[in-house]
């Protein structure tokens, strides 16, 4: 990296003392605009970008095809009044991403609150048990929960990808949650008894709105982790529970028309929506993924 | 004398719209303990940081022995820094950290190891050498800030609030260590505090530095003794420091006695000046409290340069060598005093609260601030 | 003493096990279910029949299934490095940044859009129709399409796509703990900004470069939509064989086998990690890593 710096290839000058200002660009700089690292970081946000703005920008195409012939909202048309199986699978989506992660939520807040504030018998093994399906690959998970369910002889359908959702997005809730209460303070709890709460006020007046931060974001995080899943839902889905990914799939699969692109910047447009909403807690979401 | 003379020609810096420095120009002697003194945000550690050269002025100059030093990378500048937060490498061991600079040059190995075992001593840490940083305290941390600076045996050593983290009693050991070092090794120190009584004790010279402006530059004594600026004044020490205009001028010994107006005494006061001030200028005048004297009685000769006050004594502070007075004139003007404990007494200091008392001081022992701030 | 101890025992518990029952049946069982199956003898449509066998483990040597297992690794391999060595500048610029924010953003927000939609997007641009080969047409460079995809080149751009956001963002996050005043104390001591890096960042950020690594190489490893949109014939990796396995070939012993050594990988890779922050939160003498929030907008 110091290949970049010029500063390096200019000889100390040897003029008399006094006689000269020293220029801009004589001068040493640590803080360069273009640094190494600032350029790669430009090049791969391009590089994570170019593509979605492509298929943003072929949303507006009238043709179907990669040559552009004009503007249109032909395919806004076709996703909103045309496609009702798109729309029945976005109901199963939202259906599903609902109800696992308010149950993960609910789950994992406490657990959170349990292990990092109480220390009891089994503490490292629930810790260590939920961070295990962040790492392991989708496939598996999937694999392995389409196994379970035939054991079980569990009817493959909405309700079986609910449990599947539920499970991989408690794990993120909960570690979203513990970093938020890895700021607190224990003694706030002791605080809370002293002056005479019950256990179940120290919970709902104490804990619950100190964590509320983290509980919101962790919310938000699941339910778009579950809109989002193709792999695990993609194995444990039946007759019926067709989900907005799955039907995407589908699409890829079984010829492409150009409402993925309209369907895709919504998708987009939505995901910029949500980051907005949760610019505070960024970091954290960054730290726990 | 070992060390570089570091001239300091012009230099500003802005960030934005706030000047962080403002045309500074000082000149550090060969072998100096010099000081730069001033509250957070007056500039010190910018400039601190310009020298090191993680920063660089807009405008301005750096010379190291006359030559122009601001084209030189950190790493080219034969300057070391001891850092506020020390900044050892966690990674390393106090051994590891000490000897991090010479094994970035090709040097032998025993080479290595026997200078970095001579500084860890001078430091006094023979112990602890392969602990981590984290597990050290915090003059320990200090101690090994220092020689990790010092083993490159650098021209000039940069010390950037070092002692800030440390408590009280640590603070003055280690202040004397440092004179000690320095005394010992010889090279130029530039020594950045907010800490007057630090700069006093251990500076050949400081640099009183506010709102990027150096104020003035002298010895300890000079600063103290003969501020150029009321801050300079309110700054370091404490002091009593009025608004005063000059009444009269007149030749006095080899120098002139000078009376002022100062309207929060209601008074005339008369102090004794190397400068024949005009009628009517405008000065700042200001009494150390440990110049006034204290008394119960009314004093029985009060000479013609004695100027004397009566009061209520509102808060005595007894502090054991010390004791501090809050004393309320007549005029509703509180004035500090402060009486050495030279004697013993255990039965307390004389003077208590409510008491009457008499303040007076010298017209020597007064001082005119010519420089009025703003 | 006694009571408060038991006290907060009891409440870990309540608060802790309702989660812990839940992830102890729906995903440590089922895993429990393939290490049984993969000792299993195969059964006819699917299934397992209850009797013991190695056959699962025989039939992995196989081979056409060796072929695959070195494909997959020399292509997570190579997905992987480049993924890291794009992601330790970006999380080094962005951790230095004064945007911070906009920048997690840009990268969260391609991060969390469905990744069929990403997949499909980079079909719409390398197809042989597609964005790139019409764009390169049009403006004459070549006459005929390019076959940018269905090939190896194509599951290693596109997987590196989809794992950059995973990589960068636990190595931006240790570097924004990072104290920037040591390279400033490494290059006052000599170190030019290269050697600053290498021997005072890295050492540091240890920790965050392994659970990057982790956090990459794993579901890489395990791909399996990425290969089957994008890859050819031959670009089969582990999770496809898996699945195969599963839906088509009906050999459930087979399918298990291979995701155990899957699950064994990444159990590994996480014991790795958690043992790596660890010593560096033990070294810095902090017990809980403290995150400071977006402040400095």
């Amino acid at each position: 990296m110091s290949s970049l710096d010029p500063s390096f290839l200019i000889k100390a000058p040897t003029h008399p003392v006094g006689v000269y200002k020293v220029s801009k660009n004589q001068v040493f700089k640590d803080h360069r605009r273009f640094g190494f690292s600032n350029i790669v970081l430009v090049l791969t946000i391009l590089f994570l970008f170019t593509p979605l703005i492509v298929v943003i920008t072929y949303s507006f195409n009238s043709s179907k095809g990669m040559m552009w012939t004009g503007f249109s909202l032909k395919w806004y048309a076709a996703l909103l009044f045309d496609s009702e199986e798109l729309w029945r699978a976005f109901l199963n989506s939202f259906i599903i991403a609902i109800s696992s992660s308010a149950v993960a939520t609910v789950l994992a807040s406490l657990a959170a609150v349990g292990i990092k504030w109480y220390s009891f018998k089994g503490r490292q093994f629930i810790q260590t048990l939920s961070f295990l399906p962040m790492v392991l690959p989708e496939v598996i998970i999937g694999i392995s929960m389409l196994i379970f369910f035939t054991a079980i002889k569990l009817p493959l359908g909405m309700f079986s990808i609910f449990i599947a959702h539920t499970t991989f997005n408690l794990p993120f809730v909960f570690l979203l949650v513990s970093a938020r209460l890895d700021e607190f303070d224990f003694t706030i709890l002791e605080a809370a008894r002293d002056l005479g709460a019950s256990e179940r006020q120290t919970l709902m007046k104490v804990i619950v709105p100190s964590i509320m931060p983290g509980v919101m974001s962790g919310l938000l995080m699941s339910i778009t982790m579950s809109l989002e899943d193709f792999v695990i839902t993609f194995f444990v889905s039946g007759p019926g529970s067709t989900t907005l990914p799955l039907y995407v799939y589908s699409m890829i699969r079984y010829g492409v028309s150009p409402v993925i692109n309209a369907l895709s910047f919504v998708l987009i447009l939505s995901i910029i929506l949500l980051a907005f909403a949760l610019r505070r807690f960024l970091k954290v979401i960054a730290a726990s993924s | 004398m070992k060390g570089y003379d570091v001239q300091i020609e012009n230099v500003s810096r802005a960030y934005g719209s706030f000047k962080a420095l403002d045309d500074v120009s000082i000149d550090i002697k060969k072998g100096e303990f010099f000081s730069l003194l001033g509250p957070s945000g007056c500039g010190k550690t910018t400039l601190l940081r310009i020298i090191a050269g993680f920063d660089s002025p807009d405008t301005g100059i750096l010379l190291f022995d006359g030559k122009e030093i601001l084209s030189q990378p950190p790493e080219k500048r034969h300057v070391n820094t001891v850092f506020q937060s020390y900044a050892l490498f966690p990674h390393l061991t106090v051994y590891e950290n000490v000897a991090f600079p010479l094994r970035l040059k090709k040097i032998d190995k025993n080479l290595i190891d026997s200078k970095v075992r001579e500084y860890l001593h001078l430091v006094q840490l023979d112990s602890h050498i392969h602990k981590k940083p984290g597990k050290l305290s915090g003059g320990q941390k200090q101690r090994v800030a220092i020689a990790r600076a010092l083993i490159n045996e650098p021209s000039v050593l940069l010390l950037d609030e070092p002692l800030s983290a440390l408590d009280a009693k640590l603070r003055q050991n280690l202040l004397v260590e440092l004179d000690h070092l320095h005394d010992q090794i010889g090279i130029t120190f530039i020594y950045v505090t907010h800490d007057q009584s630090e700069a006093l004790s251990v500076s050949d010279r400081i640099a009183v530095m506010n709102q990027g402006k150096v104020l003035q530059v002298g010895t300890p004594y000079e600063i103290y003794e003969s501020p150029a600026t009321d801050f300079v004044a309110r700054f370091i020490g404490e002091t009593n420091l009025f608004e005063a205009t000059v009444v009269n001028c007149d030749p006095y010994e080899d120098y002139f006695m000078t009376t002022l107006d100062i309207p929060a005494l209601n008074s005339l006061v008369k102090v004794t000046d190397y400068d024949n001030l005009e009628k009517g200028q405008r000065v700042s005048f200001t009494v150390r409290p440990e110049k006034l004297k204290i008394t119960g009685e009314r004093p029985n000769k009060v000479g013609k340069d004695i100027n004397l006050f009566h009061g209520i004594v509102e808060e005595p502070i007894y502090s054991g060598f010390q004791s501090k007075y809050y004393v309320l004139l007549e005029n509703s003007t509180v004035i500090k005093v402060i009486q050495q404990h030279a004697n013993y007494m255990d039965e307390g200091p004389e003077i208590d609260w409510k008491d009457s008392v008499f303040v007076s001081w010298s017209a020597e022992d007064g001082y005119i601030v010519e420089v009025v701030d703003s | 003493m006694m009571n408060n101890r038991k006290r907060e025992i009891r409440l870990g518990t309540t608060y802790s096990f309702p989660m812990g029952i839940w992830l102890f049946i729906f995903f440590l069982v089922p895993l429990l279910i393939i290490i049984l199956y993969s000792f299993m003898k195969k059964g006819l449509y699917g299934g397992v029949e209850w009797e013991f066998s190695l056959a699962a483990y025989r039939q992995m040597f196989n081979p056409n299934f060796m072929r695959v297992l070195v494909r997959t690794i020399v292509v997570s391999v190579a997905a992987t490095f480049f993924t890291m060595l794009l992601a330790l500048p970006c999380g080094y610029a962005m951790a230095r940044s004064r945007n911070q924010t906009l920048l997690l953003a840009l990268i969260i927000i391609p991060f969390w859009t469905n990744s069929l939609i990403r997949i499909y997007a980079w079909i719409a641009i390398l197809s042989s129709e597609g964005f790139l080969n019409e764009t390169l047409k049009f403006f004459h460079i070549i006459s005929e399409s390019l076959p940018l995809i269905y090939n190896q080149g194509a599951v290693v751009t596109v997987l590196i796509y989809m794992y950059i956001p995973f990589a960068i963002l636990p190595i931006f996050t240790t570097i924004d703990k990072f104290d920037f005043q040591l390279l400033e104390a490494a290059r006052d001591v000599g170190a030019n900004k290269t050697r600053a890096i290498i021997s005072v960042l890295l050492p540091n950020i240890r920790s965050g470069i392994i659970t990057s690594f982790i956090f990459t190489f794993i579901p890489i490893f395990g791909a399996y939509t990425v290969p089957l949109l994008v890859g050819g014939k031959d670009s089969y990796m582990i999770g496809n064989i898996i699945v195969d396995q599963v839906t088509k070939t009906r050999n459930w012993p087979l399918a298990s086998a291979f995701s155990l050594i899957l699950t064994l990988l990444s159990t590994l890779g996480v014991m790795w990690m958690m043992v790596s922050s660890a010593k560096e939160r033990s070294q810095s003498g902090k017990k809980n890593p403290s995150f400071r929030q977006g402040g400095n907008l």
